[in-house]
């Protein structure tokens, strides 16, 4: 006999609607995935102000990160920089303090052709956020979903603009509220897993002032020839751009741009 | 007793095995009379090991039991430390020809930093992968470099050939990074997919 609910049987009539309420929120997740929905950019001017996120592991992932972002990083396109460390990871906190020093050292001279530019505090700003960590080394996997609970809602106040950062450089005025991050860049530290989780959940439900914002790029570390690590395999499906660094990783949307560090 | 001989320049071996674990078997094979012949007939002068937390009772056991200028030492300059914890690239920098000297080698696990720290100074890195770690991924990124000519995949029961290695693959130089490697139609890398997620128009 076909299922059809019967107004008289409430059984049938919760199963219908969890049954529809599944298959939304399923068609939803496949929607903001961008392994299954991937979207464009929106545009900008280069004059724009803009918050990168940059998302900091323990020792070797801090390591690349600054590699990349020492070949990368141009402070005059991403004006307002976030860093985001976990509690007790003093060595990344101190690297990217000494990578912003590095950065005005460096350009100074550049800087010197845009004199009498409008905003001189432009990219000048930084902050560096420290949220819980993920995972303890050691720690029970039955705690670990809370501890990974607590350090996602700090992912959020960061993402967010609402945490205090521990450092920064504040004469230069704070971005206002609730202004996400353009951008995230992030490596393979367990953190970044929650940052992006965090991000993906904003945009599930819509929350406002997400539209456009967040977008991701993963880039496995250089460590990685042959297989993905565990926080690669879990973000190849959540991130707009999967970059690997050795042609033995590429294909299925893994890009391999060469040598990045 | 090895003859004196006149001056040579300094030349320095500096062997890492990086914060995170310890590699005994890396710094006792450093301090074997093979390896250090090896040093000796390559025209080394300097050993310098990084050895960790567990490597500093080998290396003071060494340095115990075998006099400076004795024949265990085979004339070489052996000195060693811990950690530095402001990173190695000083340390490294001793390796490179400075100052009258000549370029050495780098001994180095096969943790990326290390590796990479060592290739952008363009120094002739062995990469030893540590056995007692199961961690296949390092012995895979010593396996690539090695077959693409950045580095001597060294093994831990034969250091000494790896010396000889070390000698072919300074006359190679290979310069790093290396140029044109992957398939980025910008040829801007990193920077370039970051622009393109900004969606910034000129």
């Amino acid at each position: 006999m076909a299922f059809i609910p019967q107004p008289n049987n409430p059984i049938a009539w919760l199963t219908a609607a969890l049954l529809i309420t599944l298959t939304t929120a399923f068609l939803r997740l496949l929607y903001i995935l961008p392994s299954t929905n991937p979207t464009f950019p929106t545009k900008r001017l280069r004059t724009a102000h803009t918050r990168l996120l940059v998302v900091l592991g323990s020792g070797g992932h801090t390591a690349e990160m600054f590699l990349l972002l020492g070949r990368s990083l141009n402070p005059r396109l991403y004006t307002a920089r976030s860093y985001l460390v976990s509690a007790g990871d003093e060595f990344s906190a101190e690297r990217a303090e000494e990578f912003e020093r590095g950065l005005w050292a460096t350009s100074a001279s550049a800087m010197a052709g845009h004199a009498g530019e409008e905003d001189e505090m432009r990219g000048k700003r930084y902050e560096i956020f420290t949220v819980p960590r993920a995972r303890n080394i050691h720690q029970s996997l039955l705690t670990t979903p809370f501890s990974s609970l607590n350090c996602c809602l700090s992912c959020f106040h960061v993402l967010r603009g609402t945490a205090n950062s521990n450092s920064t450089n504040n004469k230069i005025p704070s971005p206002p509220q609730h202004q996400y991050p353009d951008l995230i860049l992030c490596n393979g530290p367990g953190t970044a897993v929650c940052v992006i989780f965090t991000s993906l959940l904003l945009k599930y439900f819509g929350v406002r002032g997400t539209k456009g914002k967040m977008r991701t790029i993963y880039v496995e570390s250089f460590a990685r020839v042959r297989t993905l690590s565990l926080s690669g395999k879990i973000l190849r499906w959540c991130c707009d751009r999967f970059l690997v660094q050795w042609k033995g990783l590429k294909g299925g949307g893994r890009e391999y741009l060469g040598v990045l560090v | 007793m090895i003859p004196p001989q006149t001056p040579r320049p300094r030349k320095l071996c500096f062997v890492t095995i990086g914060a995170t674990a310890s590699f005994n078997s890396l710094i006792s094979t450093a301090l074997d009379r093979p390896f250090l012949k090896a040093l000796r007939e390559a025209g080394y002068t300097d050993l310098r090991l990084q050895f960790g937390r567990e490597g500093r009772a080998i290396f003071d056991d060494f340095i115990i039991n075998n006099e400076d200028g004795s024949e265990e030492r085979y004339g070489l300059n052996i000195t060693g430390f811990e950690y530095n914890r402001k990173g190695l690239g000083q340390e490294m920098r001793g390796a490179t020809a400075y100052k009258g000297g000549v370029e050495g080698v780098v001994v180095s696990h096969a943790g990326s930093g290390s590796i990479l720290d060592a290739l952008r100074l363009n120094i002739p890195i062995i990469v030893v992968p540590n056995p007692s770690l199961l961690d296949n991924h390092q012995v895979e990124l010593a396996e690539e470099l090695a077959s693409q000519d950045y580095v001597v995949h060294g093994k831990i029961d034969d250091l000494p050939a790896a010396i000889a290695d070390s000698e072919k693959l300074r006359e190679k130089h290979k310069a790093w990074p290396p140029v044109n490697s992957g398939e980025d139609p910008s040829g801007r890398g990193l920077a370039g997919v970051m622009e393109y997620e900004m969606g910034f128009v000129d």
